[in-house]
Formats: structure tokens, C-alpha cells, sequence
């Protein structure tokens, strides 16, 4: 039975190795993404996924890129970074793609960039992982510059939430954050800029991820009663303490971190509780190179692109394959030297889809500066790879996600500046 | 070199860091019967321990005492080997069951302090920036990776080599006829808790040198690092190679690691991305499946015992004596 | 404080439900079955899955969230984890036992047996969390200080219920008698022409059931996840060695100390440890009192 087995591995490996000769006389470039298909972030990963999807495709219909058709390679890394290092090492070694999309979560794309990617001179553009380690090893020059990220870093999000909490009078708020450095610097960030906006921070209550009861944890952050409940969760976690905390008295006024933003957190809270919170999320509601996404995404899949992940993915994989078509070649450091000449601001405006891209295209080989604004929006990366955006605030009414505020990037930068300012 | 080539020097590494794990694992299990449920808790010990003592200084952290490599490996190595003694001195007196709960439990505890002691751990964001040794020596990635390979292969060799010699020595030979009938080894006055003990210490201090050389692999630590299906495949890799038997718990552990890492890449080619989530389930079932099949079928593992008996077929010792040895013990006290 | 013994005993009761079954196993077959916490969260799903193919007959009983198809649930997922109990006793341990297996090799195969049911319920029911309603109740200001849901009171009651007919069960019929002497002698019991094979078939039948309604109150007081047996192996594990193993009102009070323990905790320590605190409690009680509490094996000595 093992040698059964054995053999049918040498034969995988040896398809493997056909496939990719064949790949070679076609000229065709793999474009790798490792995401979680399964494991703690499944419930997002396979849409997130299709947005990379979709960009590959708006590219082969608009001719490729690098003078070749584009393959997009998909590999779940389990929510284990074992697995996930090792799925990108397949992907830069035998599939020889030039980049990594990915991965989702932050303990994933770390180890991935730091024994992947950078040795191996890849780049990696991840759409969600929103560590701040990522900019503190980039500023130690750990990354070599090999790292970007189209999501936007925590810190104004959670200045932008405090705003809104004295903007709506909230003279005291408890914190339950997910124990991750997602919510770990939410969590941080919030504090700060509540604290020197004068609301009292009651309680701030970590969580573990998936488990069955918070009852402690809601327990703990009613103690202080506060006016306002900041929750920075995701959508399965983040039902199971809302429900608690409404079912055990607590406000109802509930300020929800950007990964709240989905259909099935306010179905199993139920949307009739949800009418006083609001909740943030990155994106630019508005704009033509928004409305081009989403009217792709729609065409599509049939439905609007709801859900966290599903722009920024859209938006790495388009700067990844423009830079690629910038670098004229499949080579890791030159994508990487490139992804500032096709963002930024400088020359003509590109937008999602494929008459974009072709359009892209043609402004490349004539030697012309572009910049491409996405799904997302403008997109600028500082010297550490981060990128700040604008923001949306939504709420629930009549059973759905509405929007009812927008932060542009001026506004954004105005509060940075107040609350540090004070 | 050629991308496949890459590939598998990558693969061989990450087998032979498990590698380690499993021959640990064997002397606990395939040579004592102690049944280890915590196995990545005490890696992530080791791994911690050697991210600590190597990791760079910083402000925000306890540790960073930026140690050279080989140092601060044994010190994770050692920190192993204490928590295995917590653990082994709590239980190694009583039932062999006792120190699964046991260590499942360690394991918990420890991904929780990994997870929650922030000024030690970096917390959920992990420790970056650790050095990967001799990494600046080198200016080919192929080329450090193929020596990183050979530093592991011998790292492996030499324990091997040295496990091989424990067994035939007369502590190992205590080791084999305490796990066969261990009426007649206490007969003997032979102090059966101190030797278990010894044998458990000294495989926990080998998960945690496999900690500590992933970490000098990776360049990188972090709490999910450390999930508990790990436990489980560590265990499948023993189990598939024959516990019991140094040379299997090699081929164990680039089998299973070979048919994991394999099956992913073929459900990534040819499963549709909707089933994907299956998928992953079913591949994780199959470890599950293993274990059992092999349990039931074939207890003696791929390779089988090189000597004294199946493992799990059946206990040599009389029933009547089995069964005496279970009833004085089956309060969870031995007298 | 009171809010923390109320969740406190809640827990408890949840953790006691779960620990009888498993003390009963350790005792009577004399292994630690780690794919027990797994009959908790077979049964909740099963639960799950009649509640969405009944209609809501009734709609829900006030003032609790659920109606009558919970309740048939719950009758339903007690029969299909005695089943699924029954069917690893056939397929894997009672081979291993006939094979005169060492206790570990059984311990190990229910390491095995736990993976393939946890994913098992993974790949049928997905990994999100559910509920079985997803309406929501609201929490009644019992004493001040103290605010109960109806459904936690429900919990309780049933907990006490189930105790106390398990508990007579063991004194007064001739099953319970042989169940008790089994887990007391089992060389002196099989010579006495105790028929092993019909107490190891209650033993499995009790335990799958116990844990089946633990699952249902789980589920109804938190969520359903394919994770919760799995995070709840060390407090039932702890549970069961606290009460003395075989011991059924041990374990209850094993259940009750660990959910007690878990839930005051929190008031010295960071929530973040919680989950480490039946680990420390087990520690504690293998280095100082390993028999357990209440005396090892046997009901009621």
C-alpha cells in the first residue's frame, strides 16, 4: 500500500514537472496566492480568492502581461504557517511565480516573507494581513522591500472610531478585542485616542479566537457600564459576544471593527438589535475605479462584493501584474522596483477591468507614466510597503449593511493629526 | 538548480526538523509506552526559548538577549526539558494515562502564555526579525538552503546515531523490559518513575531542539506556529514509520509530511475552489484514519519493530498480571 | 461575584454533564477516551441538524428560546451519540480490548478516533457558528447583581434532574449494581458471571447520552461550533479526576468546581488565561491528592 502510494506521489511530481514544460512553450506566467481556504479564516478566504481570480482573468482578457497568458495559482495555506510556507515555496520554486499574493492572516504571511520571499527574492503583496510587525521589520530593513500590503495599517481606523464615539457622546466605552495583533493594536490605538479625547475607557477584555463562550469576557467589560461597547472581532466571534452582551444588559450602542462588516454577523445577531451600531471599514464607497470593481464583481458572481478582503485582494493582485507588465519579465526584484511606478499619483489613471488594463498596457510600452487607482481607491505606498486609505462608515436599517458616512484620506489625516496633536 | 530541486531541499529540511520530533517521540512512546499528548507545546518551549535568547534586543520585550545560535538552542532546548519535568514529576507515578491529560494540558497552557504574555512573546504578532544562522554568509538563497539541508541531515544523523546506542545500553534495555512487564522490573528495584522520567525529559528536550532549529529555519515565531493538529501529525508520522524503531520514525516522518504537503498541491490543481473546504477536512481525517488502520491492521508501522514485540499488538506480560497491575492502579494511585 | 458563581455553576453544569460520562468510561473500561468531548459536540449537531428539519411546532415555550423540536432534538442526539459511542466501541476499541491491548494503545486510538469525528462534523455541518435560534432572549435581574436567561435555569434543572436519576439508577437497579461493582473489581465481577458485554454497552449508552444533552446545552447557551468538544477535553478530563474516577456525584462536583474555578478566575487573572485554569487545577490535584476529591471508583463507597 505505501509503495502504492509512493509511486503515486513520484507520478504527481512528475505530472507536475510536464505540466510546467508545457507552461513554458505557451509562455505563461503563474501568478501564486496563499490564502486560507480552510481553517479559522475559511469562511472569507475563498471569495477573497475569487478577487484575485478576477484580476488575472481582466489581465488575460486585456493580453496578458510580460508578453505571456497568466496563470493564477491558488494554494490554501490551512490558517497553518507550516503549510503556508511551504505552499509558497512551491509556488516560487516550481511554479516560478514572480510574486505572493497573500496570505490572510498576519502569522501566516510573516513567516512566509521572512523564509520565502525574501531569500528568494519574491515579491509579496498580502491584501489583509494588518500586523504592525510588518512595518517595524520593514524599518529594520528585514523585508528589503519585498513586502506591501493594499490594506490599510490599524492605527487611523481606530483614531477615526474614538472621533465618532465623542462625536456621538459617548462618555465611556469598554474594549473586547480579539487577542491577535489585529485587535491587539486596535485596541491600543482606540484607548489612545479616546483617552485624549476625554472618554473614559471602562474595561478593555481580551479574547481567544473560537471558543464556545465569552460570557467571562462579556462579564467583564459590563462591569464598568458603559455607555458603548467597542468590538473588534470577527463575524462569527463577534455574534456570539454580541448576543451575550445584549442578552446580559448591555448597550446597545456598539462600535464594530472593520472585519464586522459582513452579512452573517448581522444575521445571527439579528439586524432589529443592530439599529444604533456603526461600524468602519477601508474602503472608497464612491469613484468611478470603485464602481468599475464592483460592477465587474457583480457581473460576475452575481451579487455585490460584500464581505472584508475582497478589494484589497483585487487591488494586490492588479498592482502585482502591472508592475509585472512594467518590469517587462517574471523577476521578483524587478516587479518589486516597479510597483511605485504604477502607483503613486504620477501619470495617466488607470482603472480596474480589462479596458484598463489594456489601456495600461498600451501607456507601458509607449514608455508613459501611469498610476493605477483600484477597487479601493488611489493607492500610495510608503517606503515601508504600508498604504493609508480612505474610509466608509456603515450601520444597519432594514435588515441590511448600509453606508452612512465617508472619510476621505483629508479627513482621515485631520483626526491623525488632532488626536496626536492634543 | 532546477525549481523541483529547490523544492525538495526546502522539503527535507522542514522533514528533518520533524524528524527530530518523531525520534523524541519514539523513545518516549516506542521505547518507555509513555504517551506524550502535548508534543507541540514542548516544541513550542524549545522554539520560544531559542527566539528569546537569539532574537534581537527590544524595547517592548523582555528577552532579545541576542545570543549566538548554537547557545541559545540548547538553552530552548533545556527550557524543554524543565517544563517536561513539571509535567513528568506530577504523573509519572501514576497511570499511564495521567500524563496524556497531562501534557494535552501543558499544551493548551502554553499556547495560551505564547499567545497572552506580550513583553515575552510578542504576543499574537510573534517575534520577528531573529536571525536565521549564517544566513549573511551566504548570497545564494539555493546555496544556504542546500547547507542549511546538510547542517540538518547531520544534525539528524548524530542523534540517531546516538539513540541507536541509548537503546542498546543497559538503561535502554531497562527501558524495553520496564515497558514489558513492569511487576518484574519493579521486582528487580529498579527505580521505575526515575527512569521514566529520564526517558521523557530527554525526549522532550529533543521537540525542543527541533523548536529551536525551525525557528533558526524560519526566521520567525508565532503563536499559530504552534496549532495543535501539529500534535497529530507528528504522531501519524510515528505511527506510519513503526514506533519502536529508530530507523521508522525517519521514513515516518518524510512520508506523512511528503503525503500532506503532496495532497495539498493535488487539491489545489485538480479540486474545484467550492470543495476546497472539504477538502482540507478530508485530508485531515486521513491522519485521523492512519492512526486508527494502523491501530487495528498493522500495529507493528511501516518499518515494525526491530526487536522485543509489536508494540501495540499486544502486552507480552500475563493477562493476570496486567489486569493486578491495572486494579492496584486503578484509582489513579500506585502504591 | 454572584454574576460569576451563577456563570460559574452554569459552566459547571455543562462540564459535570460531560464528566459523567467520561468517569464512567475510565472507570468501567478503564481507559482516558479523548473522543469522548467529541459525543458533546456529535450530539449538538445533531440536535442542530432535527431542529432545522422539524417544523416549529409550537413555536418557542415562553419564556425559554426553544420549542419542542429542541426537545425532540435532544432525545435524537442522545440516541445518536449512544450510537456513534457504540459504533468506535465496535469498530475500534473492543478489537484492541480483545487484542488484550495496552490501556494506552486504547488511550491512543481515541486520540485517533476524537480527529476523525471532529472533522467528520466539520465536512457535514461547515465550520461557522450556529445556533438553534437565532432569536434572542434576554437576561431577567434575578437578585441585584444577578441577571439569569431562562434557558440557564432550564440548564440547571436538568443537570440536577439527570444526577439524581443516574444516581438511583446506580444504587437501586441490578444494571447500576453490576456497573459499580465492574468499576470496583473487574477480575472478581467477570468471575461472578457479570455480563461484561451488556454493562459495557450501558456504560458507552449512559456516557453518549450524558454527553449528547451536555452538546444540547452547550449549544443553547452559547454556540455550536465543531471545536466545542475539543476545547472542553481538559475541564471534563479535570472534572472526572477531581471527582474520583467511576465516581458519577464525584464528577458532578468535579464539574461544578472546574466551572466555579474557570468563572471566578477571571477576577484575579486576565480572561485571556482562563482556558489554563482546569490545567492548573489538575496539576494541583495529581501532585497533592491523586485518588481524586471524593475517593476513586465506586458511586458511593
Amino acid at each position: 500500500m505505501i509503495r502504492q502510494r509512493l509511486l503515486a506521489c513520484l507520478a504527481a511530481a512528475t505530472a507536475i514537472a510536464a505540466a510546467q514544460s508545457a507552461a513554458a512553450q505557451d509562455c505563461t506566467i503563474n501568478i501564486g496566492a496563499v490564502l486560507s481556504i480552510t481553517g479559522p479564516n475559511a469562511a472569507i478566504g475563498s471569495a477573497i480568492g475569487d478577487a484575485g481570480r478576477l484580476a488575472v482573468d481582466h489581465f488575460n482578457e486585456a493580453g496578458g502581461a510580460a508578453g505571456c497568458k497568466l496563470n493564477f495559482v491558488l494554494r490554501d495555506d490551512q490558517g497553518q504557517p507550516n503549510v503556508g510556507v511551504d505552499a509558497a515555496k512551491t509556488l516560487v520554486s516550481i511554479d516560478r511565480s514572480p510574486v505572493i499574493l497573500g496570505a490572510i492572516a498576519s502569522g501566516v504571511s510573516l513567516p512566509i516573507l521572512t523564509s520565502v520571499s525574501v531569500p528568494s527574492k519574491v515579491t509579496q503583496i498580502s491584501c489583509c494581513s494588518s500586523a504592525p510587525t510588518f512595518t517595524e521589520l520593514a524599518e529594520e530593513g528585514g523585508t528589503q522591500g519585498y513586502f506591501f500590503r493594499t490594506l490599510p495599517t490599524d492605527r487611523p481606523q481606530a483614531v477615526v472610531m474614538a472621533k465618532i464615539a465623542k462625536e456621538k457622546g459617548y462618555g465611556s466605552v469598554a474594549i473586547i478585542y480579539v487577542n491577535s495583533d489585529y485587535g491587539n493594536a486596535m485596541a491600543k490605538n482606540f484607548t489612545a485616542a479616546a483617552e485624549a479625547q476625554g472618554i473614559e475607557v471602562t474595561d478593555v477584555v481580551g479574547y481567544n479566537q473560537e471558543q464556545a463562550s465569552y460570557r467571562a469576557e462579556v462579564s467583564a467589560a459590563l462591569k464598568g457600564k458603559p455607555d458603548a461597547l467597542f468590538l473588534v472581532a470577527f463575524p462569527a466571534d463577534g455574534a456570539t459576544i454580541t448576543r451575550e452582551w445584549l442578552a446580559f444588559g448591555g448597550s446597545k450602542q456598539l462600535l464594530l471593527s472593520n472585519a464586522m462588516r459582513a452579512r452573517e454577523y448581522v444575521e445571527a445577531v439579528g439586524a432589529q438589535h443592530l439599529t444604533e451600531a456603526v461600524g468602519i471599514d477601508n474602503a472608497q464607497t464612491e469613484g468611478p475605479s470603485v464602481e468599475a470593481f464592483n460592477a465587474a464583481w457583480t457581473a460576475e458572481k452575481g451579487s455585490p462584493p460584500e464581505g472584508p478582503g475582497l478589494h484589497t485582494m483585487y487591488d494586490a493582485t492588479a498592482v502585482a501584474l502591472l508592475a509585472l507588465e512594467k518590469a517587462g519579465a517574471p523577476d521578483g526584484t524587478a516587479i518589486r522596483d516597479a510597483v511605485r511606478e504604477v502607483t503613486g499619483g504620477q501619470g495617466t489613471t488607470i482603472y480596474p477591468g480589462p479596458e484598463g488594463f489594456a489601456k495600461a498596457k498600451e501607456l507601458i510600452a509607449a514608455g508613459e507614466p501611469i498610476t493605477y487607482e483600484g477597487a479601493t481607491g488611489p493607492i500610495k505606498f510608503d517606503e515601508n510597503g504600508d498604504v493609508t486609505g480612505p474610509y466608509l462608515i456603515w450601520g444597519v436599517a432594514d435588515g441590511e449593511l448600509t453606508t452612512l458616512d465617508q472619510w476621505d484620506m483629508a479627513r482621515v489625516d485631520a483626526a491623525l493629526a488632532e488626536v496626536s496633536g492634543q | 538548480m532546477t525549481g523541483l530541486a529547490i523544492y525538495l531541499v526546502f522539503f527535507l529540511t522542514v522533514a528533518s526538523i520533524y524528524a527530530i520530533v518523531v525520534l523524541g517521540l519514539n523513545l518516549q512512546w516506542g521505547y518507555t509506552g509513555l504517551f506524550n499528548a502535548g508534543i507541540v507545546g514542548f516544541y513550542a518551549v524549545g522554539a520560544y526559548g531559542t527566539a528569546i535568547l537569539a532574537g534581537p534586543d527590544r524595547a517592548a520585550l523582555i528577552g532579545g538577549f541576542g545570543l549566538p545560535f548554537p547557545l541559545a538552542l540548547f538553552g530552548g532546548m533545556v527550557l524543554s526539558g524543565i517544563a517536561a519535568l513539571i509535567v513528568g514529576l506530577a504523573t509519572l507515578r501514576l497511570r499511564g494515562e495521567y500524563l496524556a491529560i497531562t501534557t494535552f494540558g501543558i499544551a493548551i497552557s502554553i499556547q495560551l502564555v505564547a499567545l497572552n504574555f506580550e513583553s515575552l512573546t510578542g504576543g499574537a504578532n510573534g517575534l520577528v526579525g531573529l536571525p536565521r544562522p549564517f544566513a549573511d554568509r551566504f548570497d545564494d538563497p539555493d546555496l544556504y538552503g542546500l547547507v542549511f539541508l546538510a547542517a540538518m541531515l547531520a544534525t539528524v544523523g548524530i542523534i540517531y546515531l546516538a539513540l541507536e546506542a541509548v537503546v542498546r545500553s543497559p538503561w535502554g534495555r531497562l527501558l524495553n523490559a520496564l515497558r514489558e512487564d513492569e511487576v518484574a522490573a519493579r521486582a528487580l528495584g529498579k527505580n521505575i518513575a526515575a527512569i521514566r522520567l529520564q526517558a521523557f525529559v530527554l525526549g522532550c528536550m529533543l521537540t525542543g531542539l527541533a523548536g529551536g532549529l525551525y525557528v533558526g529555519f524560519i526566521g520567525f515565531v508565532s503563536p499559530l506556529d504552534f496549532l495543535p493538529i501539529l500534535t497529530f501529525q507528528i504522531w501519524a508520522m510515528l505511527i506510519v514509520g513503526g514506533s519502536g524503531n529508530n530507523a521508522g520514525a525517519l521514513v515516518g516522518a518524510v512520508t506523512v509530511w511528503g503525503l500532506w504537503t503532496m495532497s495539498g498541491l493535488l487539491i489545489s490543481r485538480l479540486v474545484p475552489v467550492g470543495f476546497h473546504a472539504q477538502a482540507g477536512a478530508i485530508q485531515t481525517m486521513l491522519i485521523g484514519l492512519v492512526i486508527v488502520s494502523t491501530l487495528l491492521f498493522r500495529p507493528q508501522g511501516m518499518i515494525g519493530e526491530r526487536a522485543g514485540g509489536a508494540r501495540f499488538g499486544r502486552s507480552n506480560a500475563p493477562p493476570v498480571a496486567k489486569d493486578r497491575n491495572w486494579s492496584t492502579g486503578g484509582g489513579g494511585q500506585q502504591p | 461575584m454572584l454574576q460569576a458563581i451563577a456563570d460559574g455553576l452554569l459552566n459547571g453544569s455543562i462540564i459535570a454533564l460531560g464528566a459523567i460520562g467520561l468517569t464512567l468510561t475510565m472507570g468501567i473500561l478503564r481507559f482516558a477516551n479523548f473522543a469522548h468531548a467529541e459525543l458533546i459536540t456529535w450530539g449538538a449537531y445533531v440536535a442542530l441538524a432535527v431542529v432545522a428539519v422539524l417544523p416549529p411546532l409550537v413555536g418557542a415555550i415562553a419564556p425559554f428560546s426553544f420549542g419542542l423540536p429542541l426537545l425532540i432534538g435532544i432525545v435524537v442526539a442522545m440516541a445518536a451519540s449512544s450510537a456513534l459511542a457504540l459504533a468506535a466501541d465496535a469498530a475500534v476499541f473492543r478489537p484492541l480490548r480483545a487484542r488484550r491491548s495496552e490501556s494506552m494503545t486504547l488511550v491512543f486510538a481515541s486520540f485517533g478516533v476524537a480527529l476523525l469525528v471532529r472533522m467528520a462534523v466539520l465536512l457535514i455541518f461547515g465550520g461557522s457558528a450556529q445556533y438553534y435560534s437565532n432569536e434572542l432572549t434576554f437576561a431577567v435581574e434575578v437578585l441585584p447583581g444577578l441577571m439569569l436567561l431562562p434557558d440557564q435555569v432550564f440548564t440547571f434543572g436538568l443537570t440536577a434532574a439527570l444526577w439524581l436519576a443516574l444516581h438511583l439508577f446506580l444504587q437501586r437497579t441490578t444494571l447500576g449494581l453490576s456497573m459499580r461493582a465492574l468499576a470496583e473489581n473487574p477480575d472478581l465481577t467477570r468471575v461472578n458471571g457479570v455480563d461484561v458485554a451488556r454493562v459495557t454497552r450501558w456504560t458507552w449508552i449512559i456516557g453518549g447520552s450524558m454527553a449528547a444533552i451536555a452538546g444540547v446545552l452547550y449549544g443553547l447557551s452559547v454556540q455550536l461550533r465543531p471545536e466545542i468538544g475539543f476545547h472542553l477535553i481538559l475541564p471534563l478530563f479535570t472534572a472526572a479526576i477531581l471527582g474520583g474516577l467511576g465516581n458519577v456525584t464525584g464528577a458532578l462536583m468535579g464539574g461544578m468546581i472546574v466551572g466555579l474555578a474557570e468563572s471566578l478566575s477571571v477576577l484575579i487573572i486576565p480572561p485571556e488565561y482562563k482556558p489554563a485554569v482546569p490545567f492548573l487545577i489538575l496539576l494541583a490535584v495529581l501532585f497533592i491528592r491523586p485518588g481524586g476529591l471524593f475517593g476513586a471508583l465506586g458511586v458511593a463507597r
